[in-house]
């Protein structure tokens, strides 16, 4: 478990407060992250959701909340966000607890909730944006602007006097991804922004999202999409069953699961037959595998590597053996298979 | 006193938000007033039947049933509609999803319960005076016009009242879900007993006496004397006197049954739930 920094300051009072939100987050050394949970419990009934959960997120870093369905992801995003309170532990944004949120705090966090029913959907995608421009107390004019503006971020200006009910699912995420960042927030929090997007809307929002990031908002994306991670979220903190099963780097998640099934294509495969396997097993010894892949291609071959063999001795041994090797690709990608296994309790 | 003004500043966004909405839903809208305009033509047909002489003067000058009757239908109707839109303004944000979308913005809980009505409380005195209005000419009711004013000025002391009783509704409703009927129920009782459709001296002594303190009997008199009596401001004094207090009353339980209401849904994780 590599989870960031965890800080201990307690609420801050009113100056305080003010003092922190109206400066950038984490300013100096000492000061808290812009996003604290800190062992986080809650349950609903009999059923805990959240179970001693800690997380801390800094300014400009994106945080990717995965997990499989139920494993608590929305309810911390909503911990986080002051919407429901946890039963322990706090959940702090900018140094203030979220519970008793502040309306100071809430222009400085932005929300994109999952499903698309918190638009209204009987007005245009503009006049959404204009009416919470005003709840956040923009003048009509200033909310107006703003409002243009965002259409134009989140390339909705075609759309925008089109009833938001008109829009498509990728549509009215961006018009929610608009509205969060109607106060240029320095928190986001985004829970299943892509879980109904084709592949290219899913990679512009994530684009969007990299680029509010990198300008220093601090980022929690709570994802089921384990392949977006790579090369987007800083960190990422696993969850299964509302506890934490992970937290670090993407690279430290393939890490603890390091994949250990490969499919070959080989040129001489077939001609080998039954002596690839031998050929392994005089070479990298008898716990490695190499057998027939099931995908009805005759060409393909499932290597399983035993724990002490590592890929390259194995084609190595196949390669010295006169076996033609034309391709290797892991049998699941490499986070994935660590994505399963840490969902599922293995490791 | 900044952070009340702008909060109030944001009251113009929820009208304008619900008259876009309410324009969208057109039908609704023109079918509402076809229905007003009906229920006024049957009450006509009623009066034909009914005697004048067994009804109450008012400022000591007879009346038709009509014109008794149509105080009663504009009161009751305010009451229905803005008792019932105030106590599910809340819910329908709830089931539209987009209740927490509202509470994320640094607006307090009470200014959402007010933007989710204030067109409502907007739109419904309009509506009753309109309505008034058209049944006066439309059927040749002498309503006095020097009454206008000072029966206005009881439906706006009247207003809060009702608010006040929607917003603990409301409360109600986000804690049981389906609340609507316990109000309902209310709201019926309220009517029955109140003269808006019948004089108070048909019902037993013991009923019309309660009535008598009946909130909606002290509105619909409050309005008839100035209207029909001419009888001014002089009837007015009573029915402000006793709506005053009650409204302040009706809007501080609301409100703290609405907080509490909120709070706990907040406490439980289950705001966004219906």
């Amino acid at each position: 478990m590599t989870g960031g920094s965890v800080s201990s300051t307690s609420s801050a009072s009113t100056p305080a407060l003010r003092s922190q939100l109206s400066g950038s987050p984490r300013s100096s050394p000492a000061a808290p992250a812009a996003v604290e949970a800190i062992a986080v419990s809650r349950s609903f009934g009999p059923r805990r959701a959240l179970d001693d959960v800690s997380l801390a997120v800094d300014g400009g870093r994106i945080e990717a909340l995965l997990g499989p369905n139920g494993a608590g992801k929305t309810t911390l995003v909503r911990v986080l966000t002051g919407l429901v309170k946890p039963d322990a532990g706090a959940a702090r944004v900018l140094g203030v607890d979220t519970w008793d949120c502040p309306r100071e705090l809430r222009a400085r966090m932005g929300l994109v909730p999952s499903g698309d029913r918190s638009l209204y959907l009987r007005i245009s995608g503009l006049e959404n944006l204009i009416f919470f421009g005003r709840l956040h107390g923009m003048s009509k004019s200033e909310a107006v602007a703003r409002a243009w503006e965002l259409l134009e971020l989140v390339d909705l200006t075609d759309a925008a006097r089109l009833r938001s009910g008109f829009y498509s699912h990728g549509m009215q995420k961006r018009l929610s991804i608009a509205r969060a960042l109607l106060t240029d927030p320095s928190v986001l929090l985004i829970d299943e922004a892509t879980h109904d997007l084709d592949p290219e809307a899913a990679a512009r929002m994530r684009e969007l999202v990299r680029g509010l990031a990198d300008k220093g908002a601090a980022v929690v994306w709570a994802t089921q999409r384990i392949e977006e991670i790579r090369g987007f979220a800083d960190g990422v903190t696993l969850l299964r069953e509302g506890q934490a099963a992970f937290q670090g780097t993407v690279s430290q998640l393939i890490a603890v699961a390091a994949p250990r099934r490969y499919v070959l294509r080989l040129g001489n495969g077939r001609a080998a037959g039954h002596e690839l396997e031998a050929l392994l097993r005089a070479a990298v010894g008898g716990g490695t595998t190499i057998a027939a892949a099931d995908d009805g291609d005759p060409d393909d071959f499932v290597l399983h590597l035993a724990e002490d063999t590592v890929l390259g001795s194995a084609l190595a041994a196949l390669a010295a053996g006169g076996i033609e090797i034309l391709g290797c690709r892991e049998e699941v990608s490499e986070i994935e298979n660590a994505y399963l296994n840490l969902a599922r309790g293995e490791e | 006193m900044t952070t009340l003004a702008g909060e109030l500043r944001k009251l113009p966004a929820f009208v304008r938000r619900d008259f876009l909405v309410a324009w969208s839903y057109r039908l609704p809208f023109v079918t509402d007033w076809i229905g007003l305009a009906f229920q006024a033509l049957m009450f006509y047909f009623v009066g034909l039947m009914v005697d004048p002489s067994k009804l109450p003067t008012f400022g000591g000058e007879p009346t038709t049933y009509l014109a008794f009757a149509a105080v009663g239908i504009a009161i009751s109707a305010f009451m229905t509609l803005a008792l019932g839109r105030v106590s599910v303004g809340i819910q329908q944000e709830q089931l539209a999803g987009t209740l927490e979308s509202l509470l994320m913005t640094p607006t307090s809980p009470a200014t959402v319960q007010l933007g989710a009505v204030v067109y409502d409380l907007i739109y419904i005195p309009i509506r009753t005076a309109v309505f008034l209005v058209v049944i006066a000419l439309a059927f040749g009711i002498d309503f006095y016009a020097s009454g206008l004013i000072p029966a206005l000025v009881v439906l706006v002391v009247f207003i809060p009242f009702v608010w006040g009783l929607g917003v603990a509704s409301a409360g109600a409703t986000l804690t049981f879900r389906r609340g609507s009927g316990i109000v309902g129920i209310a709201m019926t009782v309220l009517v029955l007993f109140s003269g808006a459709y019948y004089p108070l001296d048909l019902l037993p002594n013991w009923i019309a006496t309660l009535a008598e303190l009946n909130p909606i009997t002290i509105a619909v008199d409050g309005m008839r004397e100035p209207l029909l009596g001419g009888t001014g401001w002089d009837g007015v004094g009573r029915a402000v006197t006793i709506l005053l207090p009650l409204a302040a009353v009706s809007l501080a339980l609301g409100a703290v049954a609405f907080r509490a209401a909120l709070r706990r849904e907040r406490r439980q994780g289950t705001l966004g739930l219906y």
